[in-house]
């Protein structure tokens, strides 16, 4: 009797309630709250589900009461300087001798192995013709960073007030508003692994809301008649460029931020396996069965560090207010931008197409076309759109790659 | 970390980091366009040769008056059209002059892609 999860938990409830620790009393029941909640949100609200769902089991399982030997997963390990070695390197040993299921499956996580291999199969998916077609849209996918750098900023200044982000902390926060959650999750690991359920859950969820989260920001910054624009067609782009393009970004942005290219690099050589039509088999994997596998594996462990102790903090509401400030403020930088080409180009860039920038693809293209089309029955933004949101992927690797470099 | 600090190295923080994103991308951009100089030219001559040989494109894509393509078929297509979305006899209708509208699309084309749009992502 005294083994079931249930006694398990009445005793726990007890401790806690002895040393006077609330937040403790009502952690374990509170996370299997919200976990469930996770999953309503990814079941009947079909909220980015690929991935929401999986997290939100993978919280579930992470919270039901057991013995430390007992559990699936131990953030502490990865986390806790106790059981580092000299306080920041991983103990291998102990985590294969005692570490969980879970435990192994997150070492991909920790080790930075998952988010480059889903880069691999999203390269593969991507097209960058229309950016390649307007090469302008660069410019707004860089735009469309400033929202990482706004919401690393007020976490900072926060963190000064008392909530306790350190610089780290603050850059991890910030990548939130590169709106791409494997970015957010390698740059996360890395600087801040105790924030990464928060950060991994607030960024998935802004990205699935961002149809709600855009639109009101858009028709605020953009009038009915700039809104009705009508770009002119994309010129159609060659085979030779589309295969030159993957590997010209990687020698760029190797030779610059050479931090982003395990990302960038991964992206790249996925899109390369579809342009160059040659390798047909290895990409079938890449975007198939391999990103798949991935993503269950990133998906359950990423959820599994959410124990009571890790998310229920004052920080965790800290980062849920700051992403939605970092992809607001990546709308605007976006949308501003646009406003200055549609300005600077006499009216013929739609200023829509900038929050395009912030990299979720395709829902933020999408976003664009839509609110787009509500103006102008029959304009087709959507292509316009790809060009920046295919921009904002490289921007916000790059953001990563920037402070990778300056905070690791 | 006080607030002055907390301020400076996120304002000098922003300034880098944003301008390093910019320079990347920007630097991207100049390789992009030199790539469509070196490229787009043949592209460009090509293009016009290809239409030729399709006439059904060119149909869809620019019907002016002086094109050189047969009218009368086109205005026997609207006149029925328009016999049909006004539920009348062909013969009660005279075309007197068209001209096109919005983009260009044929509107079914245009509920076609949206509907693609709709489902796809």
């Amino acid at each position: 009797m005294s083994n079931t999860g249930f006694a398990q938990m009445l005793r726990q409830i007890g401790t806690a309630f002895e040393q006077g620790n609330i937040l403790q009393v009502v952690g374990t029941p509170l996370m299997l709250a919200v976990a469930c909640l996770l999953l309503y949100l990814a079941i009947v609200k079909k909220f980015e589900p690929l991935l929401l769902l999986p997290i939100a089991f993978g919280m579930l399982l992470t919270n039901l009461p057991m013995e430390l030997g007992q559990r699936l997963m131990h953030p502490q390990l990865f986390i806790d300087p106790q059981y580092l070695i000299d306080g920041h390197d991983l103990d291998m040993q102990m985590i294969a001798s005692q570490g969980g299921l879970l435990d192994i499956l997150y070492l991909g996580v920790k080790l930075g192995i998952y988010p480059p291999l889903i880069f691999l199969g999203i390269g593969y998916m991507t097209d960058f013709g229309p950016l390649i077609a307007n090469p302008k849209s660069l410019l707004l996918g860089a735009a469309a960073q400033f929202g990482v750098f706004a919401a690393f900023f007020m976490a900072l200044i926060l963190g000064a007030m008392g909530l306790g982000f350190t610089v780290r902390d603050a850059a991890a926060i910030g990548i939130i508003g590169g709106a791409d959650g494997p970015t957010a999750i390698f740059v996360t690991k890395t600087l801040a692994p105790a924030l990464l359920p928060a950060i991994a859950i607030a960024a998935y969820s802004y990205m699935a809301l961002i149809p709600v989260i855009q639109p009101p920001i858009m028709k605020l910054m953009t009038t009915k008649k700039t809104r009705s624009v009508v770009m002119k067609q994309l010129r159609p782009v060659s085979r030779t460029e589309k295969i030159l393009f993957p590997i010209i970004v990687t020698i760029v942005v190797g030779l610059i931020v050479p931090d982003a290219v395990s990302l960038l690099g991964c992206l790249m050589l996925g899109n390369l396996a579809k342009e160059s039509g040659v390798i047909e088999r290895l990409g079938k994997t890449m975007q198939g069965e391999l990103m798949n596998i991935v993503t269950i594996f990133l998906g359950v462990t990423v959820g599994a560090t959410a124990t009571a102790e890790q998310f229920l903090t004052p920080q965790t509401l800290g980062i849920i207010a700051l992403g939605l400030i970092a992809f607001a403020f990546s709308t605007f930088g976006g949308l501003l931008l646009g406003n200055i080409m549609y300005a600077v180009t006499g009216g013929k860039v739609n200023p829509l197409i900038g929050s395009a920038g912030v990299s979720a693809v395709p829902m933020a293209a999408r976003v664009s076309q839509q609110v787009g089309q509500k103006e102008n029955p029959s304009n087709f933004l959507l292509m316009h759109a790809m060009g920046p949101n295919v921009a904002g992927v490289i921007g916000s690797a790059v953001a990563a790659g920037v402070f990778l470099a300056m905070f690791k | 970390m006080s607030i002055t600090e907390a301020l400076s190295e996120g304002l000098q923080t922003a300034v880098v980091g944003l301008g390093t994103v910019f320079a990347v991308l920007i630097i991207l951009m100049i390789v992009l366009y030199v790539m469509k100089a070196i490229f787009y030219k043949e592209e460009q001559k090509k293009a016009p040769a290809a239409i030729q040989q399709e006439p059904e494109n060119e149909i869809n894509e620019s019907v002016t008056e002086d094109n050189g393509i047969d009218e009368g078929e086109l205005i026997a297509v609207l006149t029925a059209a328009v016999a049909a979305s006004l539920n009348t006899s062909t013969y009660n209708l005279e075309i007197k002059s068209y001209r096109r509208i919005g983009n260009g699309r044929p509107a079914w084309n245009r509920a076609g892609v949206r509907e693609t749009i709709d489902n796809r992502f």
